[in-house]
């Protein structure tokens, strides 16, 4: 069954046509990531799926089950998690603390939630940075606890939007065998990313949107050598990190 | 001995200290002045659930004081129930009138909501100056109402004393710091944290905010009208400037914020602080400089807020740490 | 019905008083987005100051006004330079800072209780003033003078505010750190000498509608507050950030007031203004005139 749906999504505001009449489908286990130059209108599709304002036509399946407009706490419950593209820790809190938040979303009680949290930041190698504030982190390890927050809600889908961007080359290397290492876990991860070496190395598939329109859609391979991605991103080569 | 341990024992003395004080402050005049400080204690605490957890700044909740005092007061006068009751019923009162102000309000941004909770709890203080009756239920509008000390017990909640008052509202405040301590500790009070910082990300996480927030202020306004029994108990005469004034809702804003909001130790702090400020200078300069504790809180809230805006509890519980630290070495794990 | 008219004029005369005290509170909140908690004491510091200035000189209550205002202008700079920048400093990110609410609050509760200290609680009124107690007879109407003059100033007062935000360099300056201060920066523009700028203007006009008041009103310490919630209620119907709003806002208010007690008490008139108040705030937080926030 296909874990996420996304039929003729159209998505206006006003007179500006953020996406066009676009159609995914994301299988169980898959890691398909979204790319496009900016403004191409990748996080409205993301804020679509994730709750944050529904479609203005269209369809967004999750599991089979048509989840236009619901809300992100509801989907959230549901299995999808997210991230944010610009990093929103709670920052006066521990590290530990900000992932027991999303910890709980599966479980009322504390020690569960602490103990779900600290598996977590074991996964992703953050676990000696549990005590530390996470206002007082750096933007590598904030985009780490990004992700692990929300990992810890226990998602069946994960849409990480932009975890890449402001790493540098070594960190970006990391951050992919990371999100690598999640598919073991029974996950589907659907990303947006700039850096190029990173998604092709990561994805399964990839969608291109240019200007809210979907032109490509294949195997990294496929689309490296499409035309119309390429010009697309003309100036952009395949390689720059 | 281990941190925690340290702690615990740290807070029996102060809980023996407290027990005790009645037996050595014999004065009248100075055990009123603690019954007051820990009924400020006891409000600014309640207050914080929703001024310091949820992250929002509500300056009206002298009304829900104002509830729980008149409801009370009410049906006791009225029908003879038992102020321990009405308490009760207060609170369930208030609760509800908490949730009506907070479902459209905490939509709105900060400055916002401050607006809208002033004018919510000036408008029921003006209505309440205005009627004599609601319904089959007397107000008596400004003039208030008398409560006649005629029969004394615990079960009438009168005492001619006011040592039992104190152990009451010492237990009160007790109550009300466990309770916010096992809040702080449990997922409404993560979510709350979270919700009052981040609300995307908490939103994002499963955290449905409005509803969060809105249990914080159930709670906090049920808390709230406790205090306002308790007003009514031990002074016996209400009016909606005495109970539900603007400048008791500034007054308990002020002294969690000075104390620090958020946290669970910085109420009582501000209280501990500013209380006595308050009723010593109104005792020794109330004549000849009047309004005085007020510029002192003024300029204490402004230099607070410029220098140390979580409140005067942060430098406390840092130089707390740091001697844990150096005693029992490692981290100390954050309250 | 001919009560109902002179009692509507009078009131929207009163009410373009409150226009004018209110005027200040939405140019401060409009470019620095805060709402000043102050701005009753400020006005009631404007009172004092007309108050001393025509006792201490014997002249016509509108005449000093040259005093007034340059003594506002600074007060309110100051305050703004001291107490209030350096919050904005240290919490550059958040596009609304609560704290400074708090801060606000707090000059408040110094700025009233000092002056009830220095000036004792009494009610003051400028016995003898040259407006004192006149009414203009309109046919069968009795038209309150000092309010008529309070009108004047109003408008007045909100012309030149228009004329300066609209047609001087510093006004336009105002008028782009309002709409975005962070491209107004790189434009060149010093955000917190405009903020000085800015709150010191709308502490002169708090001073403008402190000396209309002065022939007519009591003086005493607590006055601001009556003004204080008034004010903000104004600002909120009218629109924060505009000026037309403000003297609309104004101008209700005192009608509803004025006519109010004719058909009910005068408390339960005041317990509409707050219910009012209430639905705009949940209907239409931009008021009247607003410009539309991402509330």
């Amino acid at each position: 069954m296909n874990i996420l749906e996304i039929q003729q999504v159209k998505k206006y505001f006003g007179g500006i046509k953020a996406v066009e009449s676009f159609s995914l489908n994301v299988g169980e286990g898959e890691i398909v990531g979204l790319i496009g130059p900016n403004g191409a209108g990748k996080s409205t599709l993301f804020n679509c799926v994730a709750g944050v304002f529904p479609p203005t036509s269209g369809d967004i399946l999750f599991l089979g089950e048509k989840i236009n407009g619901q809300k992100p706490w509801d989907l959230c419950h549901k299995g999808l998690a997210r991230t944010f593209q610009i990093v929103k820790p709670f920052a006066s809190r521990t590290v530990l603390y900000n992932v027991v938040v999303g910890a709980f979303a599966t479980t009322d009680k504390r020690s569960e939630a602490e103990t779900r949290a600290l598996e977590v930041l074991r996964h992703l190698r953050m676990e000696e940075k549990k005590d530390l504030r996470a206002g007082n982190l750096t933007i590598a390890d904030r985009k780490r606890l990004e992700i692990a927050k929300a990992l810890a809600t226990q998602p069946k889908l994960l849409l990480l939007d932009e975890v890449m961007a402001g790493l540098r080359p070594t960190e970006v290397d990391e951050m992919v065998a990371i999100i690598k290492h999640l598919r073991e876990y029974g996950m589907t991860i659907f990303v947006i990313e700039h850096i190029m070496r990173a998604i092709m190395a990561l994805s399964d598939r990839i969608a291109v949107l240019h200007f809210g329109t979907k032109i490509a859609e294949g195997t990294p391979q496929e689309i490296a050598r499409d035309e119309r991605v390429i010009k697309a991103y003309l100036g952009e080569d395949y390689g720059a990190a | 001995m281990n941190p925690s341990l340290y702690r615990k024992l740290l807070l029996i003395i102060a809980a023996l200290i407290a027990l005790g004080l009645p037996l050595v402050v014999t004065s009248a005049t100075y055990l009123h002045i603690l019954i007051l400080l820990f009924l400020y204690a006891y409000l600014t605490t309640s207050w914080n659930l929703v001024g310091g957890f949820a992250g929002v700044l509500p300056l009206g909740h002298a009304t829900f004081v104002g509830i729980g005092a008149y409801t009370s007061t009410i049906l006791s006068l009225q029908y003879g129930i038992s102020p321990w009751i009405g308490m009760l019923v207060g609170a369930v009162l208030s609760s509800i009138v908490g949730v009506i102000i907070g479902l459209p309000t905490f939509k709105m941004r900060g400055a916002y909501f401050a607006l809208a909770t002033i004018a919510f709890a000036e408008g029921i203080r003006v209505m309440f100056e205005n009627i004599d009756y609601l319904g089959p239920f007397q107000i008596n509008g400004p003039r208030g109402l008398q409560i006649p000390p005629l029969k004394t017990g615990l079960a009438h909640f009168m005492f001619a004393d006011k040592e039992p008052y104190y152990y009451i509202i010492l237990a009160m405040l007790a109550g009300v710091l466990a309770l916010t301590w096992v809040i702080s500790r449990s997922k409404l009070g993560y979510y709350l944290v979270a919700g009052g910082e981040e609300p995307e990300a908490a939103q994002s996480l499963g955290v449905n905010v409005a509803r969060a927030k809105l249990m914080a202020m159930a709670m906090s306004s049920f808390l709230t009208a406790f205090a306002g029994t308790f007003w009514a108990q031990f002074t016996l005469y209400i009016h909606p400037k005495s109970v539900m004034s603007l400048d008791i809702s500034f007054e308990i804003a002020f002294i969690a914020l000075i104390g620090g909001r958020g946290s669970i130790a910085g109420p009582v702090l501000g209280a501990m602080l500013l209380r006595p400020v308050s009723d010593f200078s109104r005792i020794y300069f109330g004549s000849t400089l009047p309004g005085l504790h007020l510029i002192i809180f003024g300029v204490v809230l402004i230099l607070v807020m410029l220098f140390q805006p979580r409140g005067l509890q942060e430098p406390l519980t840092r130089a707390y740490r740091r001697v844990m630290n150096g005693r029992f070495g490692g981290k100390e794990a954050a309250a | 019905m001919l009560f109902i008219l002179e009692d509507t004029i009078n009131g929207i005369l009163m009410g373009s008083i409150y226009g004018l005290a209110a005027l200040g509170l939405t140019l401060i909140f409009g470019v620095l987005k805060v709402i000043n908690f102050a701005h009753g004491s400020l006005l009631m510091v404007g009172m004092y100051v007309a108050y001393w200035a025509v006792i201490l000189t014997g002249m016509h209550p509108y005449l000093v006004l040259v005093i007034v205002v340059p003594i506002m202008f600074v007060f309110g700079y100051l305050l703004q330079d001291i107490l209030i920048k350096p919050i904005f400093k240290a919490e550059k990110d958040v596009r609304e800072p609560i704290t400074v609410i708090i801060v606000t609050t707090g000059v408040w509760y110094i700025l009233d209780n000092l002056s009830l200290l220095v000036f004792g609680p009494q009610y003051r009124n400028i016995q003898g003033n040259p407006l004192q107690g006149k009414m203009l007879e309109f046919g069968d109407m009795m038209i309150s003078v000092p309010k008529l003059w309070g009108f004047c100033a109003a408008i007045i007062t909100a012309a030149l505010v228009y004329l300066f935000l609209q047609k001087t360099r510093m006004g336009r300056a105002v008028r782009a750190t309002s709409l975005d201060r962070e491209a107004a920066s790189l434009q060149g523009i010093n955000q917190y000498k405009i903020y000085n700028v800015t709150f010191g203007i709308g502490t002169a006009v708090a001073g403008v509608a402190g000396a209309a008041l002065v022939p007519f009103f009591n003086i005493f310490p607590s006055v601001g507050v009556l003004f204080d919630i008034k004010c903000f209620i104004i600002v909120v119907l009218g629109g924060l950030g505009s000026i037309g709003g403000a003297l609309l806002g104004g101008m209700i208010v005192g009608v509803i007031e004025s006519v109010g007690p004719q058909f009910m008490t005068a408390t339960w008139t005041e317990a509409i203004v707050y219910g009012l108040f209430l639905v705009f705030l949940f209907l239409k937080p931009s008021g009247l005139f607003g410009v539309k926030y991402d509330w």
